[in-house]
């Protein structure tokens, strides 16, 4: 393999991955917070999707390209995280905090059942054929020394890379981050501190889906939108969260980017089957459950999930 | 944590399954209503999902060819035919529901469908043991006509395709080496090994073979791949979601080899999906007829009704049905009742039947005798460069 080639491999598998961090950023927040997965998350990220796309089309009528559409693009990513932020939040207020005394297997149930909710209404409502996203501007690719990049990819890695540095920052330095940290260290201690655990969880699941409806946003360019676009992807962000141990943001964008070169290098350097590729993501999740369950950044403790 | 999710998918599938059943239900009540009528006749293809392009493209067809037969007063002149229609979503299990419902339930005399290969395969098996005819517009893998007699085809078997293809790529546009980029399912790498076989036994080298899992979005890695073995083209035998996926990557790859594929780009709705980055694509097709007056009618016909134009498999499905409702109105003159065996035997009989796709005639495999046409797409427009087949391993222009 040349230098070229490897270096192409290595850019496809960092979009990748950046997109997997993205997603699997709301996976371990919500997991650090309430200590459950969030299976209908894929399906917030579907959502966020169609609104977005309903919004650009609206918004940049017959235009193609051109300062306007790029304009709309933006306004149809905040409308779309404001969309996704509210119907993560109305989730969690219907389907899992009346839950959440109760055994730790029934939010999960629900949370399943809300994901056929979202899944099956958005095949209904929008039907299940792909529906195109066209890019907002040209996006005609970069070469350098015969490695591609397109400025969907650059767009991927920058937006992700910002996303989660922000994510970081509020997390480790605001007061609203440090209650965060709090409830999910011990709820009922942070309660007493004065802490108002039910606002903590709100903003956990809004600040979690608003980042799925960007990653879904960004995906659709790509992959187009469709009912079931958020089951791989979720599947994948989740065992990418899982990964670098979930709970840990930092681990959910290592995670996420090992993830995405993995995928990529395993095909083509590792000569695994290019059929088998969706393998590699399982079969790495249940390499790391045997020998480091909890990440790798994660943790070593007891405990029964 | 992945047990959960492995009962989530057992979960969505029976949930989907009730749901089917229910509409089965309402379907049937619904239906149950009407008094003595004509007979039947089923179609199966895919009617939902990514692929429901292809599915009602030729259920339009066969819905054309019911009421057109009917207008001219059924069969004998008095016997009204019916169509039900039955979505696959062009997964075999889904195929199997929809012929064990249409066999024991609407009783039909024939089926037209199933749409897709691996459908065709299941349901193949079934309509055999069954002993109802079944013509396919486009399951194409060489083996559909081995499960039995009673599966036809009104399209033409990926043997030729395949033979024509790789002849083709090798003596016509010279290359002599190439890279495929296939789909693990039946039709796709069905059509991948014809093409190699015939292109290989041509002297050219089929050097890199990638695969995919049917609903990937993602081609990065194995089109970086072959962009490195850097083949003369690439083959692509697939359905118009993934090509037009491809097509585009490809470009933002800077990929400049030329594309080559096969009868699932006569698809109009790969110029939505992938529009101007179709250009250049030559692939193996149905063959044209001389713009036949039975076409431009039957053309027109469908236009008018349906509002879209029909694409290849659309218009072998017309032929289909109108063959079928030809044999069930003979069998019926001759014995006054709808024998299944007998209508078999009246399609197995059918000779020069004059269609829209031009002279029919099936096999002794029930596979239909006939040509293939080679296209290139210019901008979004595929321009027809001629008819071919292979005579005796000999690459033959027909006209």
């Amino acid at each position: 393999m040349g230098i070229a080639e490897f270096f192409q491999h290595l850019t496809n598998g960092l979009t990748l991955g950046g997109i997997y961090a993205l997603i699997a950023l709301g996976y371990t927040m919500v997991y650090g917070i309430l200590k459950f997965i969030n299976f209908a998350h894929g399906d917030v990220l579907m959502v966020g999707s169609y609104a977005g796309l309903f919004i650009y089309n609206a918004l940049r009528g017959d235009a193609s390209l051109g300062p306007w559409v790029l304009i709309a693009f933006f306004l149809a990513m905040l409308a779309s995280m404001v969309i996704s932020a509210l119907l993560g939040v109305t989730i969690e207020r219907v389907a899992y905090k009346p839950l959440r005394k109760a055994t730790r297997l029934a939010p999960l149930l629900s949370a399943i059942g809300v994901s056929f909710i979202l899944s099956n209404s958005a095949a209904w409502a929008f039907g299940t054929n792909s529906k195109k996203f066209h890019y907002p501007f040209d996006n005609t690719p970069f070469v350098f020394k015969g490695v591609v990049i397109t400025p969907h990819q650059i767009l991927i890695l920058s937006v992700s890379l910002v996303m989660m540095v922000i994510l970081k920052i509020f997390v480790d330095r605001t007061r609203m981050g440090k209650a965060m940290r709090a409830t999910s260290l011990d709820q009922q201690t942070a309660m007493l501190m004065g802490i108002n655990v039910d606002r903590v969880i709100s903003l956990t699941f809004s600040i979690g889906s608003a980042l799925a409806a960007v990653g879904g946003i960004l995906i659709a360019l790509d992959f187009k939108v469709y009912a079931t676009m958020g089951t791989m992807t979720g599947l994948k962000a989740f065992v990418a969260a899982v990964f670098g141990g979930i709970g840990n943001i930092t681990g959910a964008m290592v995670g996420g980017i090992l993830l995405g070169i993995l995928e990529t290098f395993g095909v083509a350097i590792f000569g695994i089957p290019s059929g088998l590729k969706d393998t590699i993501a399982f079969g790495v999740l249940i390499i790391i459950l045997l020998v480091k369950p909890a990440g790798l950044l994660g943790k070593d403790e007891k405990e029964k999930v | 944590m992945m047990y959960a999710r492995m009962e989530v998918l057992t979960m969505k599938k029976s949930l989907l399954i009730t749901v089917a059943l229910v509409a089965l239900i309402s379907v049937s009540v619904f239906a149950g209503g009407s008094g003595e009528t004509g007979p039947k006749i089923g179609f199966i293809g895919p009617m939902t999902g990514d692929n429901a392009n292809y599915g009602i493209l030729c259920n339009n067809s066969v819905i054309l060819a019911v009421e057109q037969f009917n207008a001219k007063g059924g069969i004998d002149g008095k016997l009204k035919v019916t169509l039900v229609t039955e979505d696959s979503e062009g997964v075999p299990e889904k195929g199997l529901s929809a012929i064990e419902k249409l066999s024991s339930s609407d009783k039909i005399s024939g089926l037209i469908g199933p749409v897709f290969t691996g459908v065709a395969f299941a349901v193949g098996e079934r309509v055999q043991n069954e002993g109802i005819v079944m013509l396919s517009p486009s399951a194409t893998h060489a083996d559909i006509t081995s499960i039995g007699d009673y599966v036809f085809r009104t399209v033409v078997s990926d043997g030729l395709q395949g033979e024509v293809a790789g002849h083709y790529f090798y003596e016509k546009l010279g290359y002599r080496t190439i890279g495929v980029l296939y789909a693990k399912n039946d039709y796709s790498q069905g059509l991948f090994e014809g093409m190699t076989a015939s292109f290989e036994k041509a002297g050219g080298k089929m050097i890199i073979s990638e695969a995919f899992q049917v609903g990937d979005k993602d081609f990065k890695t194995q089109l970086t791949k072959i962009r490195s073995a850097n083949p003369e083209a690439i083959y692509i035998p697939n359905y118009t979601a993934e090509m037009a996926q491809i097509l585009e990557q490809a470009s933002q790859l800077g990929i400049k080899i030329p594309f080559v594929s096969c009868d699932g780009f006569s698809n109009p709705d790969i110029y939505n999906l992938a529009g101007d980055f179709t250009h250049g694509v030559v692939y193996v097709g149905p063959a044209q007829v001389a713009e036949s007056q039975a076409y431009s009618k039957f053309k027109s016909d469908y236009e008018k009704k349906f509002g879209v134009s029909p694409d290849s498999f659309a218009t072998n499905a017309f032929d289909g049905a109108n063959i079928l409702l030809a044999a069930m109105e003979k069998v019926y003159k001759a014995t006054g009742k709808f024998d299944r065996k007998a209508i078999r035997d009246a399609v197995a009989a059918t000779k020069d039947y004059q269609g829209v796709t031009g002279t029919v005639n099936f096999a002794e495999n029930g596979d239909l005798v006939a040509y293939q046409g080679l296209y290139r797409v210019n901008g979004t427009t595929p321009e027809y460069i001629g008819t071919f087949t292979v005579v005796d391993g000999v690459l033959t222009q027909v006209d």
